[in-house]
């Protein structure tokens, strides 16, 4: 790639924004720090950046402000920054379009992982190729979305309409955190408590596409947030 | 973290303040006269006028409109409150707007007229009950009166102007006030003042002048006025005595009855008893008489009762038989130094000869107490009449009596013809006759079987057994004195009996009421837990009266419901909820009096609504549906003694509550300050292990080699990853340390939970084996996931450093009957026997750890335990056979609990 990524990285903690901007320019991405959420807003405006690191908790706007006003026009990818605990806060700017989430503290491996995924998916549903999938394999699974089947390692596995459904929207989002009101709505229509449903449907599922649903490798939960399906297994 | 703990709260502080302010009592003044026209409004209008000018916030809540002009001057630049107005048959009455003064809550409120009787309608009967209710609200108030509307005067008053006063303020209002300003001008100048018409217009000037306002009556009343406000400043001088003080020297009792001469006794007491600053009693025996009194006269009680107890007084009720010992008994008990009695001149009858005086035989009985009689008055004759009819009772007639008797002395007579015929002596013959009417007498009831069986047993005995037979002769000369003997016999058993079973009957009706008191207590001791202590008083209230009831443990202020039950004849219960009744329970309890229907203050309720007080707070109130009726007198009394066993219940479990929650809150403030100490210890060694680390690096950072260098770094990762674990099981902590008890439980798939533990787990020890085996049925299971999480992550920690790396570390999860199990197992050394007793604690006693090998582990445990144990699950570790440890833990299912 000719010209570096930019990201912008919303934070008030200076060791933090210090240690990511380190990260980033050593990967080959184009750093813009901003302290407060003021600044944050006209960085954005001016740098127009690729990707938006947004910490929740800043001293001036509270975080998911800055997300609703970014979200008004833009469709850049944004992946939030929280502590753990705040599960509640995360599934409030998931819903409000943020992208993803990272939990403090987190690795480097793991916030380039996330970047990278943030950045596919929105070349994804920008560009062309979103419709057109057929297939999609991962590790030993594989979702033919036009014969409507799933099989792993070759061997064909029965699934409910449900949890079909479940599943593909998972995989269309893989690597992506789909909260339980998303899938909720995205699967059944309406939007009632069918967190039980939800919960029920999902056993089922891993016990059908993992080998072991106490460890599983394709389908990753997100406690008190939602489901992750994973891009690439996690190999043991 | 401790330090801003203990900081109070300011929103507490600031309630507390605001609460204070309620509890602050308003002063009352009082301007004080002895007849209408002496200038008391214009005295407290001046004084107002002063205030005003002086910047505080003074409102004229109501003046008399007919007030003079020149007053009326004086009212000018003051804010007045506008009168309510209501119709009262037809009529406009202007009132005093109560609810408008409290809620405009001025500093200072003029009230003109304490002794002012409220239109019907009003909350409160009368203007002093309104007056109490603004001192109450924290406003001074101001107000006049004149001296003939005290109570305790109210006699006196009547004897010397021949007028008796209607509307009375009870001397308890007067004694509450701050200062009395006695507004005081000489008779004659306002007899001139009177006939210049400034004070009533002429046509009734001239009524008023012949009746009332002589110059004889003036002078006296005058005398009278000048003496209360002496006596009340003297009294204010002596204030300094203690209530102990006042307890040890005099204490009186007035005997109170049906009779209206009553109410004077009890006025005289409670005036002795202001002299001598001594409290008071009034008693009231209850006999086998009042058991047959008139309504007329259990109203006449009722209002004597009221009376004393707007005095002053500590109103006692006791039953017995004898008025005299009764008295007596109580008077040694409790230390009574003076008796009142009232005495009206009796007749001289027959009976009066052989009767002891009610006062004689007091002395008799208490040689050592004073007594004090107080001559009634003239008003005998409404005693008399009621006991006529208890006269009639006793001679009440029935068929079943009469057939008794009549067999009985049929079987006496036909005995009495054996007798005769084995010629036996007569003597014989009366002793059957004298048996069979004694018989009588205690089979029947009331008096009459056994007079008319004496008669009939004398003339048969004269007709059948006396020479000559079969006629009524009677010649022997002993005969007479037979038939007088059997005639007071029968006489005198039959009063026997008739006593016996009326005091039967009263026993009866106290040992009912005991028992059910017992029994409530009984039930209130083994009660717990508010909920069931409203629930059961409600329902032995139903029981015993028959009425819907409602019980409010706090303040309906703000529109909680009070618990209601419903009888099946009674109105529906949910009206004792609506928001009027509500209002009449927010009064009582604010006021701490009783209210509602039955009573003087807010009369149009529902509900009788009475205060459970205890040491002068209102615990709970009550209300019990009148729309069967008003309650008497002695179901009140007898509501007052359950309101007493209610109110140790309640204060019972208001202790244990606070104790429970002192309890909880130590436990936590103890394990805070465990886990602290522990932390802060075990924090210091890795900061300790950075901080050095990274200064290497810094300082002498051209000087080491790469591999050292290395090492440092990866020392420092480490050091902070543990720190991070760390913090991460504080915040776990806080998380329930805030309440235990209010755990915020969702069901989570167990499943998701363990997995997410494994998936954290296995970034941090990537190179380490973990088995997970989860049931193939679907678990869903009550509960905080993060916490769960964290309990999982900290056990599956412990399970990985404490077995060798090569092993595999095992995590299962099963169904139980009613739980969720899950282990985490290793194949490390197990735990040595001397470490399980302190396996879960977060302190281990006599032993310092070495901060390497076991660091944090005490915590992460104790941590798991608390967790744990805020889902009401159990958590428990063992040897594995084997080699290895397992720690297992169980969470209820839905619906175990």
């Amino acid at each position: 790639m000719d010209i570096k990524p930019t990201v912008l990285i919303i934070e008030d903690e200076d060791a933090i924004c210090n240690f990511i901007s380190a990260i980033l320019t050593s990967n080959q991405y184009q750093v813009v720090k901003a302290k407060t959420g003021k600044e944050g807003l006209s960085l954005f405006t001016s740098h127009v950046p690729d990707i938006v690191l947004l910490d929740l908790g800043l001293p001036d706007i509270d975080g998911t402000e800055i997300l609703r006003q970014i979200r008004e026009w833009s469709k850049t990818p944004v992946i939030v920054v929280s502590a753990r605990g705040h599960e509640r806060e995360k599934v409030s700017a998931l819903d409000l379009g943020a992208d993803d989430y990272i939990v403090k503290p987190f690795g480097t491996s793991e916030l380039l992982a996330r970047i990278r995924t943030a950045m596919r998916h929105s070349l994804q549903s920008a560009g062309t190729n979103a419709a057109g999938e057929e297939k999609v394999t991962i590790g030993e699974l594989e979702i033919d979305y036009n014969k409507r089947t799933v099989s792993r390692a070759g061997e064909r596995i029965h699934l409910t309409p449900i949890e079909y459904k479940i599943l593909v929207l998972l995989s269309q989002n893989a690597g992506k955190v789909l909260t339980h009101d998303f899938i909720i709505r995205e699967v059944w229509g309406v939007y009632t408590d069918e967190s039980h449903t939800l919960r029920v449907n999902m056993a089922n599922i891993r016990r059908k596409i993992e080998a072991n649903p106490g460890a599983p490798k394709y389908i990753l939960t997100e406690m008190g947030v939602g489901y992750r399906m994973v891009e690439e297994p996690v190999e043991k | 973290m401790e330090a801003f703990d203990l900081r109070p709260d300011p929103d507490a502080i600031l309630e507390e303040l605001e609460t204070d302010q309620e509890q602050r009592q308003g002063r009352l003044k009082i301007f004080f006269g002895y007849a209408a026209g002496v200038g008391k409004t214009y005295a407290m209008l001046e004084n107002a006028q002063e205030r005003y000018k002086s910047g505080m916030d003074v409102l004229v809540g109501y003046i008399e409109p007919h007030t003079r002009p020149e007053t009326m001057q004086k009212l000018h630049g003051l804010p007045v409150l506008a009168p309510k107005t209501i119709s009262y048959r037809g009529i406009e009455l202007k009132e005093f707007d109560l609810d408008e003064a409290l809620r405009r809550r001025p500093e200072l409120i003029l009230v003109d007229e304490l002794a002012h009787t409220n239109a019907p309608g009003a909350r409160n009967k009368k203007r002093y009950q309104d007056i109490e209710e603004l001192l109450g609200a924290g406003i001074d108030v101001y107000t006049t009166v004149n001296v003939q509307h005290m109570e305790s005067l109210n006699d006196i008053i009547e004897n010397i102007t021949k007028i008796q006063v209607q509307e009375t303020v009870p001397d308890s209002v007067f004694d509450r006030a701050e200062t009395i300003e006695l507004v005081d001008i000489e008779p004659d100048e306002l007899l001139r003042r009177f006939e210049s018409g400034k004070i009533y217009r002429p046509e009734r000037a001239e009524t008023a002048m012949r009746n009332f306002f002589t110059r004889k009556n003036l002078r006296l009343l005058r005398e009278i006025a000048l003496r209360c406000t002496t006596d009340k400043i003297s009294f204010e001088n002596q204030n300094e005595r203690s209530l102990s003080d006042k307890m040890a020297n005099t204490k009186l009792l007035v005997c109170i009855g049906a009779s209206p001469s009553s109410a004077k006794c009890i006025r005289w007491t409670a005036r002795a008893a202001e002299a001598f600053h001594a409290s008071w009693v009034a008693l009231y025996v209850e006999d086998i008489e009042s058991e047959q009194m008139t309504a007329e006269q259990q109203k006449t009680i009722r209002a004597n009762m009221d009376l004393a107890e707007k005095l002053g007084a500590e109103v006692v009720n006791l039953t017995g038989h004898d008025i005299a010992v009764t008295v007596a008994e109580y008077a040694k008990l409790s230390g009574i130094t003076n008796i009142v009695v009232g005495k009206s001149r009796n007749k001289k009858t027959l009976k009066n000869l052989f009767d002891i005086d009610f006062e004689d035989h007091l002395i008799a009985l208490l040689p050592s107490i004073e007594v004090h009689i107080i001559p009634g008055g003239a008003v005998k004759r409404a005693y008399k009449r009621p006991r006529q009819k208890v006269k009639t009772e006793n001679f009440r007639l029935s068929w079943a009596d009469a057939i008794k008797s009549v067999l009985i002395l049929a079987a006496a007579t036909l005995l009495c013809f054996g007798i005769h015929r084995l010629d036996v002596m007569n003597q014989n013959i009366i002793m059957v006759y004298i048996f069979s009417v004694l018989l009588i007498s205690r089979v029947t009831e009331g008096y009459v079987y056994g007079i008319a069986a004496s008669v009939i047993s004398v003339l048969t005995f004269n007709f059948f057994f006396t020479e000559p037979y079969f006629t009524f002769n009677a010649i022997q000369t002993a005969y007479p004195l037979t038939f007088i003997i059997m005639l007071l016999v029968a006489l005198i058993t039959s009063t026997l009996t008739v006593r016996i079973k009326a005091e039967a009957r009263l026993a009866v009706k106290r040992e009912h009421r005991t028992e059910v008191l017992y029994e409530i207590n009984k039930k209130l001791l083994a009660t717990r837990g508010l909920d069931r202590i409203v629930a059961l008083t409600n329902d032995s209230l139903v029981k015993l009266f028959g009425r819907s009831v409602v019980f409010f443990t706090v303040d309906p202020e703000h529109g909680e419901d009070g618990t209601v039950l419903q009888t099946a004849d009674d109105i529906d219960a949910t009206v004792l909820n609506t928001s009027d009744e509500k209002a009449v329970a927010h009064w009582v309890f604010l006021n701490q009096k009783r209210a509602g229907a039955g009573t003087d203050t807010l009369m149009g309720a529902a509900a009788f609504y009475m205060p459970v007080i205890s040491q002068g707070k209102v615990l709970a109130v009550w209300g019990i549906s009148c729309s069967k009726g008003t309650l008497d007198h002695s179901t009140r009394l007898f509501l007052r003694m359950i309101a007493s066993q209610v109110a140790m219940a309640l204060e019972r479990q208001h202790l244990s509550d606070e104790q429970r929650n002192v309890m909880v809150a130590s436990e936590k403030e103890k394990m805070r300050s465990t886990l602290l100490r522990a932390i802060s210890h075990d924090l210091r060694t890795p900061l300790a292990g950075i901080l050095g680390a990274s200064s290497a690096i810094r300082e002498n950072g051209s000087m080491l080699d790469e591999s050292t260098r290395d090492s440092l770094v990866a020392n420092i990762q480490e050091e902070s990853q543990w720190l991070i674990r760390m913090v991460e099981n504080l915040l776990s902590v806080t998380r329930i340390s805030e309440n235990a008890s209010n755990l915020v439980k969702s069901p989570e798939a167990a499943e998701e939970v363990v997995g997410e533990a494994v998936s954290r787990i296995k970034q941090r020890f990537p190179q380490r084996e973990i088995l997970v085996r989860v049931p193939e049925e679907f678990l869903e299971v009550p509960m905080d996931g993060t916490l769960i999480v964290q309990v999982l992550i900290n056990l599956l920690e412990n399970a990985i450093k404490f077995s060798p790396n090569d092993s595999a570390v095992e995590i299962h999860l099963e169904k139980e009957e009613k739980s969720a199990k899950f282990e985490v197992l290793d194949r490390g050394r197990g735990i040595s026997g001397e470490d399980f007793p302190y396996l879960f604690a977060s302190d281990t006693p006599g032993k310092s750890r070495s901060a390497d090998s076991s660091r944090g582990m005490g915590i992460g445990l104790s941590i798991c335990k608390t967790i744990i144990q805020a889902h009401q699950g159990t958590l428990e570790a063992e040897n594995r056979e084997g080699g290895g440890a397992v720690f297992r833990f169980t969470l209820p299912l839905k619906g175990s609990e």
